[in-house]
Order: structure tokens, then sequence, then C-alpha cells
């Protein structure tokens, strides 16, 4: 085990008495409860913990916080994750972490073979590089080479969960700001929930020494925290990062350790009526020659660790900065006894506050840090002046920089609200909202520790005040901080090929005048060209920097330059957070029919069948094939007599006085001519005339109908006809009832099917006259409440018994036992599948694919030439008075019987490599002529019947011959029997 | 560790949907019904039975399934007038129960219907939505009840019972 070499010996927010033993990259070293993986790295002196995503050159840790850019692991162990940033990994006895994108270590990797040839690759050189003969050839190798940590091979040992919030107000962060926003709005009583990205609250405070009302400014956290805990109006989340901003306040909040001990993750997602980003600021870096060499490290990081987890960074610390608030991290270091041998400040003159703070170091004004010594690590900083001049050095293991701080409007800007340039700041800063939101603190361009407490009290008085809540203005306590300002400096002097604005992507300032040289100005394209502002970090410490140094090399302001967009997610999700329960058998929902039971029980091989519904695809008996067992279930319906569950098909009951002229509109044949008893096929269009949905519906009474539709499109066919019915003809008196649910069926199809029903026992007189196709009748059938449908599927007599779902399972005992002396036997999907296409009967998702219209399908005669009007109508005239052609239904019969077609296969004229003609829409064995035949959609189709066309396969051509698309009883006999 | 909460799957009960306007429907139903609620998304209930005010027009009468012949008698769903829909509906939905110390976490996970008592006050009953599928829910003693639609119950069920596992 390493020694803890580069802690202090007090001070920080460690439990010393409580040492962690973890290994990186297979080392073993010890931490302290408190620490984070980085901070312990540090304090045991690992310099060198990750290599850079391209160039594989050495980076050490830079940021103590999400912004970290340089060092991603991949956890180990239950803790499988991959592109950790290790300031962001809790540590925990026993944790196991490699650094990504090495091999076999940080320390020694092969990969820097490619700083050697790193002038050969700059941004953008694989889109010119790899072009011939396909990009997918070198994709593979790519992908292997940059540098991302691999998914988990195991699932995780544990549970996500995603869950419901809601909130009056909603807080992002827990730093001053947002701990005085819910003070105020959790004491006027509002349902507050303040969620923060860090595992205490307290944001900024905790890396800095700051006083409140006089007392340390953690002392005010503590007794903020406390309060809130008090508070039953109030949910407090730390490790919980709000990672999106979506429409209508929609919050995504993600808790990476929920008090639930079974949970890995939770992700919340929070309907919030306001809410109050207070999400801090984050520095930036500065760019110059080496400024990814280890030992470079934000100046707040270098206090942070000092201050929070009293760590070392350093033994002799030299400062870059541009801006005010480097001269407290400088003062903090000093005091923590680590040497600050100068200040180095691109600006020509300092405020004497911020010389105050640390009397004794040299501070060098209007000089730059041109570029840094050392391999593998700093050795010294060159210092020259910014105007030009010659460059001493200075010896130095420690550059801690800061090149401004940047307003976190990550989650602002994602609000779709405005984010305007601040000259000020020289950042960017909250505009106007699109959603109830306000920035409040940092976020929001208040840099000072007493403006941001005063900024918080208030956005949380308006924001509750917004939803009808009055609260009390605070007393907002004195605080003790200093002001800042801040002088843009984008690039040193000779900043070129390795002075990185984008650590994570290793995006140089080489790269961005590469991409200005080739026209890529606008920001978006530069993104793109460059990967500047991509990746995990999405561009925290970069982005700015990338627009400034544009604009100095355009000569324009960094507004006119404008931002890319900020995306969600703010900080990397687990995707099993997202997903929560939602994993496993329960990913997607299965609908189950009152037969479920029984088809499973009798070998049924069960599939999804359309709109979640789980059907019985065929019943297999021993020793049959697939094939056989589904031409055996084709041939009992076609010879004797099957039975199958018809339970899924939707069903709509429609009433109102206007109920027969809504079903003249939405369908395009007229129903409201319909005797009582009486049913009709019906088509239904969409606004742009193309087939939607089919089904029979049957009139219950003058103004009662009972509507069946395919069962995929039962949903959509009741959304369609409730928003008609409310938007467009509101005065229209009709109720629709969705009875999908309350009606089951078992449908006896088959020569025999009357005589089954009757061996069932009815009181509906079943002749042929009595009760001809197309209609219905109530009545009992096997001494339950029934309602009888003459209707066809299978091109067979047919008889679709409904009753009650509770009653289905004793329907189908009745019907199996009566119709066994004929040879009765359930039939599956794939059964139902032949019949049809044997019977030339449409099926959704087959034949209707969402372009064609009736008259494709040789339907024409059910567009009803009197009614003056119906949804589709005029789509249809319009598109076929264009007299283009369309594809047509035709049947067809391979040349060689034998030989099956698979379904969508593309016909190409004359089977050559060409534009498609059309397509096979469905291809069975078919037991009428013990052969392979089908359906397809074929441009000009029905003029080409007893013509040839050619299906083009991969391995071959097969040639098939036109024919009408009905195999079985065209005059539709057998079914009327 | 899941939540402690318990899921019940709920017998089948007598259920009626009921649209048109509320005069019509109480001059047709008489005292059949419980008085209708005042607001929407709320429920009344009396002599054992309960009435969901669930939408513009709209509501459904719930009973215990040994009353459903008596309350077809009584409402007569194929003679009612033609601006009157009342439409059998027993078979449509499944109810669970969940109930326990934890229920309310349950909740949270199944359904971003905000059950806070000061939006969702005790006779409060809606449609909204659970695992991503069509869902009605009200308060009930320990707990909340909601339906979804039959097929869906065993689903429904199994995502239910895996928040407690």
């Amino acid at each position: 085990m390493a020694a803890d070499l580069h802690r202090l010996t007090e001070g920080g927010r460690i439990d010393r008495s409580r040492p962690i033993r973890f290994r990186f990259d297979g080392r073993e070293y010890q931490g302290f409860t408190g620490d984070t993986l980085a901070s312990a790295l540090l304090a045991n002196g690992v310099r060198i913990a990750a290599r850079s995503f391209k160039y594989h050159r050495p980076r050490g840790i830079m940021g103590a916080g999400v912004e970290e850019p340089a060092v991603l692991v991949e956890l180990g162990g239950d803790l499988a994750s991959g592109n950790r940033p290790a300031t962001t990994v809790p540590l925990t006895e026993g944790l196991v972490a490699r650094s990504v994108n090495t091999w076999p270590s940080a320390r020694f990797d092969l990969g820097a073979v490619n700083q050697l040839i790193a002038r050969l690759i700059p941004a953008g050189f694989y889109y010119k590089t790899f072009k011939w003969p396909d990009w997918h050839l070198y994709e593979p190798s790519i992908r292997r080479a940059a540098g991302l940590a691999s998914a988990p091979k195991q699932p995780p040992k544990g549970a996500y969960e995603a869950r419901h919030a809601h909130a009056d107000l909603l807080i992002a962060g827990a730093g001053p700001a947002g701990l005085m926003a819910a003070l105020v709005a959790g004491r006027a009583g509002a349902r507050v929930m303040l969620a923060d990205e860090g595992t205490e609250a307290g944001g900024s405070l905790l890396n800095r020494r700051l006083t409140i009302g006089g007392q340390p400014a953690l002392d005010w956290v503590a007794a903020a925290v406390a309060e809130l805990a008090a508070m039953e109006n109030v949910i407090h989340l730390q490790n919980a990062t709000v990672w999106a901003y979506r429409e209508h306040n929609l919050m995504m909040v993600h808790e990476r350790a929920p008090a639930n001990p079974s949970l890995l993750g939770r992700n919340w997602r929070v309907r919030a009526g306001q809410v109050i980003t207070a999400t801090g600021a984050i520095e930036r870096m500065m760019v110059f020659e080496g400024n990814d060499r280890p030992g470079v490290m934000l100046a707040s990081a270098a206090q942070a660790y000092a201050n929070r987890w009293a760590v070392r960074p350093g033994g002799r610390a030299v400062i870059f900065t541009n801006n005010d608030s480097a001269y407290a991290a400088a003062a903090d270091m000093a005091k923590a006894g680590i040497p600050v041998a100068a200040i180095v400040d691109s600006r020509d003159t300092v405020p004497e506050y911020a010389r105050a703070q640390v009397p004794d170091v040299d501070v060098l004004a209007g000089q730059a840090v041109t570029s840094v010594t050392g391999g593998r690590r700093v050795r010294g900083a060159l210092i020259a002046p910014v105007g030009g001049g010659v460059a001493r050095r200075l010896d130095c293991d420690l550059l801690a920089v800061s090149g401004g701080w940047n307003p976190a409007v990550h989650l602002y800007s994602q609000s779709r609200s405005r984010i305007v340039w601040d000259d000020t700041l020289a950042g960017f800063v909250p505009g106007a909202p699109a959603q109830a939101v306000r920035a409040a603190g940092a976020a929001n361009g208040a840099m000072e520790l007493g403006r941001a407490l005063a900024e918080g009290a208030a956005q949380a008085r308006a924001a509750v005040a917004g939803i009808g809540i009055e609260a009390e203005a605070p007393d907002v306590p004195e605080a003790g901080d200093t002001p800042y300002t801040v002088t843009p400096f984008w690039t040193a002097p000779g900043a070129g090929a390795k002075a990185f604005l984008d650590i994570q992507n290793d995006v140089s300032v080489a790269d961005i005048e590469l991409a200005l040289r080739e026209g890529y100005s606008n920001i978006e394209h530069v993104k793109r060209y460059t990967t500047g502002g991509m990746g995990i970090d999405q561009g925290k410490t970069g982005n700015v920097n990338v627009i400034g140094a544009v604009a100095e090399r355009l000569g324009i302001r960094p507004e006119e330059v404008g931002t890319t967009t900020f995306r969600p997610p703010y900080t990397p999700v687990e995707f099993g957070a997202i997903a929560g329960r939602r994993a496993g058998p329960v990913v997607l929902p299965y609908r189950h029919t009152p037969l479920t039971g029984w088809h499973k029980g009798h070998g049924a091989v069960m599939y999804e069948a359309g709109a979640r519904w789980r059907r019985p695809g065929y019943y297999p008996r021993e020793g049959e094939s697939f094939q056989d067992s589904v031409n055996r279930e084709a041939r009992c319906a076609r010879e004797g007599v099957g039975i199958y569950d018809g339970a899924p098909l939707g069903k709509y009951e429609i009433k109102g006085p206007d109920a027969g002229a809504f079903l003249d509109w939405i369908y395009t044949n007229v129903f409201s001519s319909l005797k009582v008893g009486a049913g009709r096929y019906g088509l239904m269009l969409s606004d742009d005339g193309l087939i939607l949905d089919d089904g029979v519906s049957f009139r219950l009474a003058a103004d009662r109908f009972f509507m069946s539709t395919s069962t995929g499109n039962a949903d959509a066919v009741g959304q369609h006809m409730e928003k008609l019915l409310q938007i467009e003809r509101p005065d229209w008196r009709v109720m629709i009832t969705n009875v999908t649910g309350q009606w089951a069926n078992a449908t006896i199809c088959g020569p025999m099917a009357r005589k089954v029903v009757a061996a069932m026992g009815t009181d509906i007189d079943i002749r042929p006259d009595a009760f001809p196709f197309m209609v219905f009748r109530d009545g009992s059938v096997a001494g339950l409440p029934a309602r009888v449908a003459r209707v066809s599927f299978t091109g067979e007599l047919s008889f679709e018994v409904n009753v009650r779902p509770r009653d289905l399972p004793a329907l189908w005992d009745a019907a199996l036992e009566a119709g066994a002396a004929f040879g009765i036997a359930p039939i599956g999907s794939e059964a139902n599948h032949v019949l049809r296409v044997e019977k030339g009967f449409l099926s959704l998702g087959h034949e209707v694919d969402g372009t064609v219209d009736p008259y494709d399908l040789g339907m024409g005669w059910v567009m009803s030439k009197a009614k003056p009007d119906f949804i589709g109508k005029h789509s249809v005239d319009l598109r076929r008075a264009a007299g283009k052609p369309r594809r047509e239904l035709v049947g067809f019969r391979p040349l060689d019987p034998n030989r099956q077609v698979p379904e969508g296969a593309p016909l190409t004229p004359g089977g050559r490599k060409e534009a498609t003609e059309g397509f096979v829409t469905a291809c069975v064995w078919s037991v009428v002529e013990n052969r392979w035949l089908g359906l397809a959609l074929l441009t000009d189709g029905r003029a080409r019947i007893g013509g040839r066309a050619f299906v083009r396969l991969p391995d071959g051509v097969i040639e098939v011959e036109l024919c009408p698309p009905v195999f079985h009883d065209p005059t539709g006999e057998r079914l009327r029997s | 560790m899941g939540y402690d909460a318990i899921i019940t799957r709920l017998p089948l009960r007598a259920l009626f949907d009921l649209k048109g306007k509320r005069d019509v429907l109480r001059n047709w139903c008489g005292d059949t019904l419980p008085p209708f609620p005042d607001h929407p998304n709320r429920l009344t209930e009396a002599h054992g039975r309960q009435l969901v005010h669930t939408g513009p027009g709209c509501w459904i009468l719930m009973a215990s399934l040994a009353v459903e012949q008596a309350l077809t008698a009584a409402l007569r769903p194929d003679e009612a007038p033609g601006d009157l829909s009342v439409v059998p509906i027993s078979d449509m939905l499944t109810f669970f129960a969940v109930t326990g110390p934890e229920a309310s976490d349950v909740m949270a996970v199944a359904t971003p219907l905000d059950l806070h008592p000061r939006v969702f006050p005790p006779d409060g009953a809606s449609w909204t939505e659970a695992f991503g599928i069509r869902a009605l829910i009200r308060r009930i003693a320990g707990g909340y009840e909601m339906a979804v639609e039959r097929s869906y119950a065993d689903w429904f069920e199994e995502a239910l019972v895996r928040t407690t596992a």
C-alpha cells in the first residue's frame, strides 16, 4: 500500500478515524471516509491518473467536481460502471477503479505512441481519410482506439428506480443561494424539492473559507440543512443532480445513493410549479501550450483539495489567472502550507483587495504563462509579458489556473430560456425565461456570497408568489467575501497544437484554427468538426474558451459567436436509473386474454401479435414441425372445424342521435342505412386518404352501434374517433365507449361450425336463412349470455361467439367438448394468416402498410359514391386525379410451387438491381392448392395479372406468376353458407 | 429491499360506464346512483356504490358484483334514451389495492399523478397513467386502488410486485 504522503495533518471534511482501502490501476492505496477517488489519489501522490482521448497524453486530476475533464475511471466489482469522473466517485471500502483508455495503465500506456503521429491526426482527419471504400470498414477500429470505458459485462447487482414527484418549487443546487431559497420557500409552506449534486450541501462553501453572519459559513450551512430536515414540506436530496429540464417544468433528477440500500440509483421525474437554478459557476481553464500537463489544475480545485479534503495537490505552486477569485485560492493554499511562488495575472492592474489577501506572494501583473516544462508532470512554468517579451521560468509542480467563471446556465438553457453575454463577467448569464424558471446566485452571475444569499431569498419569494404563496422576507445574513472582477484572456501567446481548449476531447487551439481555415466558422460547425464541447463533460470547462478563441480569431465579440445547444444530461446518468424497475420481463407491457393460461397449458407457442397482445401462434403436436402444425390447423378450418381466441379484437360501442352520421363520416361506405341487427364491413381512412383500419360494425339499435376494429389499431381508432368528436365535431351527439375488454370471443369456423354451435346448445336460430352472413344475434350459447355474429376472417362459415371475459373459458371448454365429435381443434394466428391469404382478405401491417388506399387493394366498391364527404375522400380524389402509377394488390404463385418467398421481399423489373416496383406482403403454404402462394403490392399490378414478376433476393431471383388476389372461394359461397 | 406495501388483486365488481348530461342521467337512473360528485375527478359513495366523475359528461358507477344484475335491471342499458350511454363494463377493468406503510412510494414509482392530499383529496378518483398505461386511481383505507384494462392485469401486477420485492 502506498503511503498517504500528501495529506495535511489536520483539517478537511474527512474522517481520519475511518480509513478506506482501495485499488487504482492495480495498485492498492488508502484514503479516508469523506474522500473522493480523486482526493485520495492526490493524497497518495498519484499524478498521472488518465490518458487523453485521442493522443493518449498523460493527464492528471484538474477539477474537484463534475467539471473534471481529464480523469475518467471505470469502476469494478459491485459498483461496475464506466466513464465516471474520479472527482465524483465517493471513496468506499474495497473500491476498484482503473483509468479508461489506457493499457496497461495510465502511468505506462502503449497508446501513447499516438503522440508521435499527432501532427497527422488533427481535427476531422478521419472524415477526410477513411472514406474509401467505406467508412464502416474503419469504424470498429477507430471506436476501439478512442478512449472511453466499456459497458459492464454483467448486469448490476441491485435495482434501479424511476419515480415521480411533484413540487411547488424545485431548486437545483444546495449552495448558498439554493439553501437560502429553500429556507424561504420552505418556511412559507411551499412543497420544495432541493436537489444538489454534491455528497453534502454547501456548494462552493465547502471548498472555501468564508463566513456568514460572522460564523464559519459551513456552520450556517449545517443550521440551514437541519432546519430544512425538520420541514415536512421539503424534500432535500444530496448526491442528486438535476440533469435535464424538459417541457412544462418536468425536471429529471439523478440520485446516486438513495437511502434504500437495495437501490443502486434513482431517477426522479419531478413536475415543478416553479424552478430555481442555483447551480453555481464553473471555473474556466487557461489556454497555453501544455495546459494539460499533470500538475495543471483549476485554482478552485486546488483550493478545494486543500480546504475540504486536506490534501496538498503540489509542493510548490504558481497561480495563473485573469480574475480575482484565484487570490483567495492562493491564500488558502498558502495557509495549507503550499508555497505559492507567484501569481501570474494577465491583467495589467490587480485590485488592491485581491493583492491584500496574499501580501507575501509575488504578483506578476500583465504576464502570462506561455507553456510548461516537464514531460510527465509539470516541473515549471514559462512566464512572459502578455504583450510579448522574454520568457522566464518559474519552478513549480502545481500550476493552478483560473480563466474566470462561467455561470452554470446549462439547465436554464435546457428550459429553452435565453442566455445572454455579460461583458462584466465575460460569460453567458440567464436572460428571458421561457418557462417558470429563475436563476439565483453564481448561476445568475451573482459571484459574491452576499449577493448570492440575497438573490436566493428574493428569487424564492418571487417564485412562490407565482403559485400564490406569500413568503416573508428573511434576514439575509452578512457574508464575508471579496468582489469579483475578470478581464478575458482567451489564449496565451504561442498557443497551438498543445494548448487545449477542450481537455476531454483533445481539442486544441490549432484544431480550432484549422476548422476556421476550412470554413467552419459557425460555432455549431466548429463543435461538430472538432468535437469541442462534446463528450461526457459537455465542455464545462472548455466551451466558453472555444467561443472566446473563435471570437478572438475572427475579430468579433463572443456574443456574436453565440453558443452551441446545451443538451441533457448535465452529468452522466446510468441507463438503469432512467429505466427504473421497467426492466426484464416488464420492460414492455404484455396483454393476456382470459384463455392465455389454457393456450400455454396446451403447448401453444405464444408471441406478440399486435398491440402488445400475446397470442397463440400455433399448437404443435408431438413430432410436428412448425409447418406441419400450421398446415394441420389450416386444414382443420377448411375441411372440418376450428376455433380460435378472438378476444384481442378491438371493440367500441357508439351511441347517440348522430351515431349513424358519425360512422358515415369515418367509414368510406354507408352505415346509417344498416338495419338493426345487421352489420357491414368498412374501411376507415386517415385525413390523407390512406387506409387507417378495417372492421365490421353492427347496428344494435337506431342510435347504437357495435364496432369492431383490428387488434393492432384498436387504440389508434379510439383516439381517432375521440379526436374527431372533441375537435372537429364537438356539436355532434355521439358517445364512444371502449368495450374491447368487456367482450371476448371464441370464433368457431369451418364447414362444421354450425353443427358445433348447435351441439353446444343455443336459443338462437342458427339456420342459414334465419341467421345469415353479416348479422348478429343476442342469446345464449352453452348456457352463457352471448352475442353471436356471422362474420368471417377465414373465408369459411364462422360464428363469432362474444361473451363476457369471465365466461370465455367456460365457452371455450364447451365448444371443444361439443366439437370433439367433429374433430375441432384450436388454431393459432399462423393458420389464420394462411386462411386469410388464401381468401385474399387484407391484413393491417401486411397489405395495409400506410401507403395504400382502397383502390390500390381493388376495393373501390367500398368508396361510397352516394356520400358527399367522408374522411380521406378529398385526399384520395386528389391523389388519383394525378394519374400516377400506384402499387396495386395482386396474387402470385411462384413458378416453382415449392419455393417459399420471404414476406417483405422486393419485386424489381426482371429481377434486376433496380428500384423496386413492389414487394411481397404475404406468402404462405396453401392448404387448398398444396403449394406456396402469396400476395404482393406491385406497380400497376392489376393490369399485369397473367404476366410474370420477379422477386429479387440476395441469393437469386424468384419468378412468379401474377394472378387475382383470391385463391379460395372467390364468390364467397362458403362464408355465406 | 422493496417497499413495505401489499399488492392485492381484487375480485371483479359491477361497473357501468355512464355518459350524457347529468340531469338526463339523474332522471334515467334515479336513486340507483349515489349523489353526483361536485367536481371532476371526485368520487361519491352511498349504499356500497361509488360514482366517479371521470370527465366531462362521463361517470363510472362501481358496486359489488353481487348487485350487477340488479343494477342492470335498474339502469336498463339497452333501453337508455339516445342522448344517454349506459354500458356495462364489469369485465373491462382489473382492480388492485396498494396498501401498507410505503404504499405512497409504490404509487410514486407507478404513476405521475400528484397524490398529495392538497391535490388529490380523500374523495379523489381519476384516470391517469400508471407504468405507461391507462389507470383509474382512488384512495382507499391504508392506501390506494388502481384499475387497469383487464388484458394488462398480469403484466401490471408483475410490475407492481417488483416494487415490493
